[in-house]
């Protein structure tokens, strides 16, 4: 009797552990968070290809399904496909992003942020870019306001983008790392929009393939709905700092 | 007699300390030795097929992401080539930058290669308890079984 009894107490001690065990969750983690960059194009404006002077008043987008991946092997965005993540971080929320606000020197947007991610190299990142449902954007994935000047003309514009595309990007690439993550620490990810990429860029030669590529502003000076001038498949707005993402709009 | 195995014995003392002790040698020998590296040769280049000429790179290793193993820059024609420590096998990222343009490419090195990064899996303690659930499931078993036989 006082066998049994104790290798029932015993088997009860183990299967206690096992489920505190589980509970615990196991592995490191650390604050993981998200960033969206205008760049300097937004924040202090830029001359476009066909020398118009722009300055951006507000640049509002709506970002959704914001998920960063570790994979194993990296994700190549020149390839596409589906991402397969070991280690998966999403924000559950919709989010409309000015950005242009702060004003010159202002850091990117920090959109929001996860205190238990588990630790390890993101190294991929992918978003939607949506219409927004409410707000100074509703009914549009992408506002830009300004001004243009170009040779004593002054144009305001409001551009609205209705198209909704879905960016899955590689390994941010720029002066340093990012998404590496340690126990107990910080890292982010950087979602960048390429605006030069809409407008082109006085300083770039005009046969580059930037500006080859980019309507620039005339088209916008006199449109009613600038934003349908746009393709934004083939603009290829989002980086991540001067890494690829292989974009798909709709 | 005795003095003739005197000398036996001398004679072969005197031969194994011959043998023992290091003594150079004059002779016309050779020594060859070679070693067996990777260099791994790369070409970086823009969209639009022109060389990035004097664009920078950058090369981390698999054991450390954050810092960087080797910096250099790029010859005219966009080329260079590093011989990476394969003692560190996994994932290598190789990272080149110019005037605002970049791109990184991640080189699998060494048997095996696995990346560096990335967590998951089992925590030392759950991995322990699994081990011993085992265990004590297998001894239940045997106990179980011959005290059966036994009745």
């Amino acid at each position: 009797m006082r066998k049994r009894m104790l290798v029932l107490a015993v088997t009860v001690l183990f299967v206690v552990s096992i489920m505190l065990a589980g509970c615990a969750g196991g592995g490191a983690v650390g604050t993981l968070q998200f960033h969206a960059n205008g760049e300097d194009f937004v924040r202090q404006g830029f001359v476009s290809k066909d020398g118009w002077s722009i300055n951006f008043d507000h640049v509002y987008i709506t970002l959704a399904d914001i998920t960063a991946y570790q994979t194993d092997p990296p994700y190549d965005p020149h390839t596409g496909g589906n991402i397969n993540g070991k280690v998966t971080v999403s924000l559950d929320k919709v989010y409309t992003v000015d950005l242009a606000e702060g004003g010159e020197d202002a850091p990117p947007i920090l959109v929001d942020e996860v205190p238990d991610a588990p630790a390890g190299h993101y190294n991929t990142i992918f978003w939607r870019m949506v219409r927004a449902t409410s707000g100074p954007a509703a009914g549009y994935s992408l506002v830009i306001i300004g001004t243009a000047e170009k040779d004593g003309q002054s144009v305001d514009f409001t551009i609205n983008v209705e198209e909704e595309c879905e960016y899955s990007c590689g390994e941010y690439v720029g002066d340093e790392r990012k998404g590496i993550l340690e126990e107990s620490g910080t890292a982010d990810l950087e979602m960048t929009f390429h605006f030069d990429h809409i407008f082109g860029d006085a300083e770039t030669p005009p046969d580059d393939e930037l500006n080859l590529g980019a309507p620039g502003f005339e088209p916008f000076a006199d449109a009613a709905e600038g934003g349908k001038i746009l393709n934004m498949a083939e603009l290829h707005l989002g980086h991540v700092g001067e890494g690829h993402c292989h974009c798909e709009c709709h | 007699m005795h003095m003739k195995w005197r000398i036996i014995v001398s004679l072969i003392c005197i031969l194994a300390i011959g043998l023992v002790l290091p003594m150079k040698v004059f002779a016309h020998g050779a020594k060859i030795e070679y070693t067996v590296s990777m260099v791994i040769e790369l070409v970086a280049a823009y969209d639009n097929g022109e060389p990035m000429a004097g664009a920078q790179f950058v090369v981390y290793a698999p054991d450390d992401p954050s810092t960087p193993w080797l910096t250099g820059v790029c010859d005219d024609e966009g080329r260079f080539s590093f011989t990476p420590d394969t003692s560190k096998p996994g994932i290598w990222d190789v990272k080149v930058r110019q005037a605002g343009h970049g791109d990184i490419v991640h080189i699998p090195i060494g048997e095996g290669a696995v990346a560096a990064s990335g967590t998951g899996g089992y925590t030392t303690l759950q991995i322990g308890l699994m081990v011993a659930c085992v265990v004590w499931g297998s001894v239940g078993t045997a106990l179980y079984f011959s005290s059966r036989r036994r009745a």
